[in-house]
């Protein structure tokens, strides 16, 4: 491996071979017999970390539920007034990122360091447009209308006594779906700085990417949820 | 259990245990602080929850003693003009210097201060945490042959998350408490101390501490699946393993729901979104329902571990193959998977009535798998060698109080009992008897099992005897009336009564009574054996276990050589313990064929 | 089915010593039927298995130098008998449970229909003709064993029902959760904001057990506790259900149903709802006293100055009672806690009136009855018992 000289992968600098985590000369760590049972083992607890991310979401689409069906016309009212063009470029702007994100985790397998990082800053400049839409076109001018969380809902024109709990669930899904993209793009730059400061991750080190990239997923997978019920379902 | 001990058979000789650190206080403290050693952070968690279970300990004396008389004492009662005058509520200089201490406005808020002190401190920060990570964090890589949890950075954060979340729970406490009860049910706990952030910090412990559990639960089952002993096969596994296997499930499972539900109700606090709050149109008993998919099934991660010490200790105290190893291990998924689907017994007289008894037959289901536990419990006495000393004794403690505590909770699976018996005192001794009964028994046991182990240091056995038969005359003292209290028609979280239910309180009183004396025995006896306790040998009880391969207390890195597993942890019947003279444990001649 | 024979069997000592008694109502005695059989079924486990357990312990208590006797570690056929002896029993208590349910939930068309409104930390009850009890009793007596001073609980209501009548309850809460249980018929139900829930109940007929020490009157009295904590006085939200007989409720609904003085009307209002949090005799509570007093230099009372939060100070008038009594949280007096329960959907003008005029009534600076006239007694009280 470490003969391994083209165009894309210029020889390692010694300043970053001999970097602590360079997976060149990396060791698994001591409690684990081998590289690949640590990579598996994180690899499952990463998949179970995901299972909690996904039920801490179905607590918002059972509440979502009930109330469609105690409410069916505030939920109609409510979702007319979304639109959907942002919601659907935002899923677009995700599910570019998360197709950059796998084929960053499959640079690193083949130790692509270039388009590794090309792959990364892609996929966390999706995260930023995402969150731009998001508060440019909808939270702010929403709550501009009145349309807030809560006691500080004051939308003049709510044509049903419970819109208000329609937004107030608006705002909490996709808050905390926000919060979750703003974490998710938390960890790909740090992923990012660490491959362009050691190149610390390539065919025999990907777990972080890998990871991260799961992580990312799941943000994706949540909104593929969310953008129909909130925007689509009347 | 023949490790390929690199010293040879009779070549065993001491290295230095996980306890010997550096020199010098700074140094001791930051070795302790920045240790990703699961043996070190169990030991933290240990003293964490006991200090915790004295808190909430505590608090429950004061509830015990407020309780003495219909309505006056300490916390309700003042002298006016001379003559003790009932309070019933107070402001400015008409409180009682209890409920002043607390900041209490009225005597009453101070009583229910004190029991949701209780409820949310024995709950939350004592006893979820309590085996699992204490007990738990420091044998399960042990038993399993590993060096280490699979994530021990992350168990160390999950200690430290612990740590916050505690801290928000005390800070929210010195602020004046909160009166909400452990459920915290809408739209009383939105509404009640609106101006306050109290509430909204208590409710946030809660919250960060979910992590801390759900850090600990996948980090369990991670290490499970991937780091046992060669030659360890899943039926090779202690039952203990089993037990913590099922509670993490649950953990990771169950634990993001009440996160979201939390969650959900600090909005509601601070922003009013609604959700919960019937004058907005939101609904208080989704609610329930979303506190009680988590909440019922965190009573099992409650018990699963702590049946999984009893599995134990009965094995090795009678020196008898555990009887029905499979049943017992399968029993315990089976609990995890059913607790999931009867969230709604604890809601019977809040909604329909088709629900209801769909939720009541469901809840019967999950009385199987435990009676399944308790007779292959009493079978694997059959034919033993029973040791009488204190794991013993707290596990036929732990089989005498569970059982009443368990069949208690067939009343109140039965719906129509069940609306007498909801929300009275009946419920009261029911989860005493499963959490203290049970639980706590169970922890006690395993803690007295495994203190030699631990610590390195022999306890007096004539303390922790003592200690134990006055817990359990305590406790049933104290719980057992409580039943009575409850059939006959006494509501919890009552402050006052009418005066015929005294003379069983006053009873009970006095049981918690006996029962702090009997804990501050057990607490004279850790010290005494920290201090003056013998040294202890490697395998004091004869067991067969992994950690019982190791040195007392174990070194750093668990085990000389990574283990090779050549036999079960129960057969007592064909293999003498390691590190034991075969005299004290003879063989039979004759070993059973299975 | 099975529920009628379990039900038959007089209570045993031991079902009396366990509940205090027989249950008032014939599906709260199965209930306690039920009860028992659960108990027994599980006393035959516990001592089964307690017995086994002691048994072995000093059987085969350990001996030093003697190794356990061996043993098979698992006996299918056992296995299997254990497992199906308890599913095949919890399928039993689980039919009789929800049968026996049924039967407390149940009642006929033509039941009487008590409204109840939950409010904190109050019951209030509505019969059907549009009345409500004004009486009411101290729920306890308290003798201090030490000095012997005799202390009177607080008054709770006392809410009448005929004997042997099918009863119908219709709830609703105004505020928090709360639960309407009556333990002598072994049944509650949750008191939920925003939605009706209730249940039913047969009227025991009365015996000569129920005749008072007069020997007069015949009435036999069951507590009502609220089980579902809502805070401060939770503990303290009771009342007294009182079985009589037919005629003697029907007179008591003809005299309470008789017009009422604002003042008179408004004290039965305060004794039912306000009571729990507001005294008239100067005391602070839960919440300010309504009767004139002067308590560490803040005044209380109709006609002088409420000192608000923040400092403000604003006369009170009609104006501002009215305000305090249906938005309670737009003033708040100093020292207390906005805890008051809102009770616009709960008080209609003319309820509101009479409660003023009560608190008037209660000041010196307050003109008793000057701004009602007699003409509009009748109208009051008809009205104010509405339904709420
Ligand atoms: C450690 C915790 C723990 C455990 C293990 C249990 C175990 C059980 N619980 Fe309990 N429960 C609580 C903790 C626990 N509970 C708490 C904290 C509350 C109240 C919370 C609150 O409101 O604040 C509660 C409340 C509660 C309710 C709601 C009551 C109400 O509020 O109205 C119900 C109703 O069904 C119930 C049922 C059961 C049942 C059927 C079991 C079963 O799992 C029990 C199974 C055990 C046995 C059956 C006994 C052992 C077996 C034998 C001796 C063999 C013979 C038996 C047979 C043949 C059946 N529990
Ligand atoms: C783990 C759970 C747990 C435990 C162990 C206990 C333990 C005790 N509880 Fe608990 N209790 C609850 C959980 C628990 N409780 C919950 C969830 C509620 C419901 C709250 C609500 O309604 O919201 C409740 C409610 C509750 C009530 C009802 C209040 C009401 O409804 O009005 C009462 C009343 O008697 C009570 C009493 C006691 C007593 C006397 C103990 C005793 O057993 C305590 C004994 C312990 C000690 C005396 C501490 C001694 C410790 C040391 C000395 C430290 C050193 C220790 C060692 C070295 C081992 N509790
Ligand atoms: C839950 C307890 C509670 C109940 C029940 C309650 N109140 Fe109050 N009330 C309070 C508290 C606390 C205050 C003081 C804080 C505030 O002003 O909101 C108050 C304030 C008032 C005031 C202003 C007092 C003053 O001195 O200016 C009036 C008038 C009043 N209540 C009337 C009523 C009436 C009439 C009822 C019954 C229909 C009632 N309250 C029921 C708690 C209660
Ligand atoms: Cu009303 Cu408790
Ligand atoms: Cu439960």
């Amino acid at each position: 491996m470490t003969t391994m000289t083209d165009a894309n992968n210029p020889p390692v600098p010694e300043r970053i071979a001999k970097s602590p985590s360079h997976w060149r000369n990396r060791k698994h760590a001591d409690h684990f017999r081998n590289h690949d049972e640590e990579f598996d083992a994180s690899k499952f607890g990463m998949w179970l970390f995901l299972t909690t991310e996904v039920l801490l979401f179905a607590g918002i689409f059972v509440a979502y539920a009930v109330f469609r069906m105690m409410y069916p016309e505030a939920w109609a009212n409510g979702s007319n007034h979304l639109d959907w063009v942002y919601g659907g470029a935002n899923t677009v702007v995700l599910l570019i990122s998360s197709w950059t994100a796998a084929s960053a985790v499959r640079c690193a397998q083949i130790n692509n360091q270039k388009w590794l990082k090309i792959n990364l800053i892609i996929t966390i400049l999706c995260a930023g447009l995402f969150l731009f839409i998001k508060f440019k076109y909808e939270y702010m001018v929403k709550l501009g209308d009145g349309k807030a969380p809560g006691t500080f809902f004051s939308y003049p024109n709510a044509s049903d006594a419970h819109e208000q709990l329609w937004w107030s669930l608006y705002y909490m899904g996709t808050g905390l779906h926000a919060l979750h993209v703003v974490i998710g793009a938390g960890l790909l730059c740090w992923v990012l700085v660490r491959s362009i400061k050691y190149q610390a991750y390539g065919p025999t080190e990907y777990t972080m990417v890998e990871n991260t990239a799961l992580y990312w997923h799941i943000v994706d997978l949540i909104w593929i949820f969310l953008f129909p019920l909130l925007y689509l379902v009347h | 259990m023949s490790t390929h001990d690199a010293h040879g058979s009779g070549g065993y000789h001491e290295e230095g245990s996980y306890l010997s650190g550096p020199p010098g206080m700074i140094s001791k403290i930051w070795q302790w602080a920045s240790t990703v050693d699961h043996k070190k952070i169990g030991v933290m968690y240990l003293v964490s929850v006991l200090a915790m279970f004295f808190l909430g300990g505590m608090a429950a004396m004061a509830v015990r003693y407020e309780l003495l008389d219909p309505v006056r004492t300490v916390i309700t009662q003042m002298e006016v003009d001379g003559v003790m005058t009932e309070v019933i509520s107070t402001t400015g200089d008409r409180l009682t210097p209890i409920a002043k201490l607390i900041g209490a406005d009225s005597a009453n808020q101070a009583y229910n201060r004190l029991f949701t002190l209780h409820g949310a401190v024995m709950v939350f920060m004592f006893i979820v945490p309590s085996i699992p990570a204490s007990l738990g964090n420091f044998f399960l890589p042990i038993m399993l042959g590993a060096k280490d949890v699979a994530f021990p950075r992350l168990n160390l954060l999950s200690w430290y998350i612990y740590v916050v979340g505690s801290l928000f729970g005390v800070l929210s406490i010195i602020m004046g408490g909160v009166d909400t009860g452990w459920t915290f049910y809408t739209p009383y706990s939105t509404t009640t101390d609106a101006d306050h952030i109290r509430v909204v910090f208590m409710v946030l412990a809660a919250f960060i501490l979910g992590f801390s559990s759900i850090l600990t639960g996948l980090n369990f089952i991670v290490t499970v699946h991937k780091l046992r002993a060669p030659g360890m096969g899943w039926f090779d596994m202690p039952l203990f393993i089993w037990g913590l296997y099922a509670t993490s499930i649950i953990q990771v499972l169950a634990t993001p729901v009440i996160g979201i539900t939390l969650f959900l109700l600090i909005f509601e606090r601070v922003m009013h979104i609604g959700i919960f709050d019937p004058s907005m149109g939101g609904d208080p008993v989704l609610y329930q329902h979303f506190f009680w998919f988590y909440s019922h099934p965190v009573v099992y991660v409650m018990i699963l571990p702590g049946m999984g010490i009893i599995s134990e200790l009965l094995a090795v105290h009678s020196r008898k193959h555990i009887f029905g190893y499979r049943a017992i291990a399968f029993s315990s998924l089976g609990i995890a998977a059913v607790s999931f689907l009867v969230w709604g017994h604890h809601i019977f007289t809040a909604m329909g009535e088709l629900a209801a008894i769909l939720f009541s037959g469901l809840t019967f289901l999950v009385a199987i798998p435990t009676a399944i536990k308790m007779f292959n419990w009493i079978a694997t006495l059959y034919k033993g060698s029973i040791a009488i000393n204190t794991p013993m004794l707290y596990a036929l403690i732990f089989l005498f109080t569970f059982s009443i505590g368990g069949l208690t909770g067939l009343p109140l699976a039965t719906l129509s009992t069940d609306l007498h018996l909801h929300d009275s005192y009946y419920v009261v001794a029911h989860f005493h008897y499963v959490m203290m009964g049970g639980t706590v028994m169970a922890f006690m046991g395993g803690i007295h099992h495994w203190w030699p182990k631990m610590f390195g240091k022999m306890y007096n056995e004539w303390g922790g005897m003592l200690g134990g038969i006055l817990v359990f005359i305590g406790f049933n003292l104290t719980f057992f009336t409580q039943f009575m209290l409850g059939t006959q028609g006494m509501p919890r979280r009552y402050a006052n009564y009418v005066d015929e239910f005294q003379s069983l309180h006053v009873l009970s009183t006095y049981g918690s009574w006996i029962l702090l004396i009997g804990f501050l025995v057990h607490l004279a006896t850790f010290i005494h054996s920290l201090i003056a306790g013998e040294k202890a040998p490697a395998n004091p009880w004869g067991g067969l276990s992994l950690e019982w391969e190791t040195q007392s207390p174990p070194i750093e890195h668990n085990f000389h050589h990574e283990p090779v597993l050549t036999h079960g942890p129960y057969d007592f019947e064909t293999v003498v313990p390691p590190h034991c003279d075969p005299k004290d444990y003879p063989l039979p001649e004759n070993p059973s064929a299975h | 089915m099975m529920m009628p024979v379990l039900a038959s069997t007089e209570p045993g000592f031991l079902q009396k010593f366990i509940f205090g008694g027989y249950s008032a109502s014939r599906p709260g005695a199965q209930s306690d039927a039920l009860f028992m059989m659960i108990l027994w079924f599980s006393i035959f486990f516990f001592v089964l298995l307690m017995g086994l357990m002691i048994f072995f312990v000093i059987k085969y208590r350990r001996r030093p130098g003697v190794p356990a006797i061996p043993s098979p570690n698992h006996n299918t056929l056992l296995e299997i008998f254990w497992t199906v002896v308890p599913s095949s029993s919890m399928l039993v208590f689980f039919v009789l449970g929800f049968q026996s349910c049924t039967e407390k939930m149940v009642v006929p068309d033509n039941a009487m229909e008590l409204n109840i409104t939950a409010v904190k930390w109050s019951w209030d009850v509505t019969y059907p003709n549009g009345a409500k009890s004004p009486e009411s009793q101290p729920l306890s007596y308290h003798k201090d064993p030490v000095t012997g001073v005799v202390t009177k609980g607080r008054d709770f209501p006392i809410f009448y029902i005929p004997e042997n009548t099918d009863v119908r309850l219709k709830m609703i809460s105004v505020d928090v959760i709360h639960s309407f249980w009556i333990p002598d018929f072994r049944t509650k139900m949750d008191v939920i904001p925003n939605r009706y829930t209730g249940y039913g109940f047969r009227t025991p007929a009365l015996t000569v057990d129920d005749i008072m020490p007069d020997g007069e009157t015949i009435q036999r009295d069951m507590w009502i506790f609220c089980a579902e904590y809502c805070g401060d006085e939770h503990s303290r939200m009771a009342a007294t259900l009182r079985v009589v007989p037919m005629d003697v409720f029907e007179q008591k609904m003809m005299e309470w149903n008789k017009p009422k003085s604002p003042v008179v009307h408004g004290q039965q209002l305060w004794k039912q709802m306000c009571a729990a949090c507001h005294t008239v005799d100067g005391k602070a509570s839960t919440g300010p006293t309504l009767s004139r007093a002067t308590i560490d230099g803040v005044e209380f009372g109709y006609g002088y100055d409420a000192q608000l939060v923040g400092g403000t100070m604003v006369p009170r008038d009609d104006n501002y009672y009215r305000r305090a009594i249906l938005d309670p949280h737009s003033e708040v007096i100093v020292g207390y806690n906005p805890v008051m329960s809102d009770f616009s959907g709960l008080l209609d003008e003319d309820a509101v009136f009479a409660l003023i005029a009560f608190i008037k009534n209660l000041s010196d600076r307050g003109t008793a009855g000057d701004s009602s006239e007699e003409s509009d007694n009748s109208e009051a009280a008809e009205s104010a018992g509405g339904d709420s």
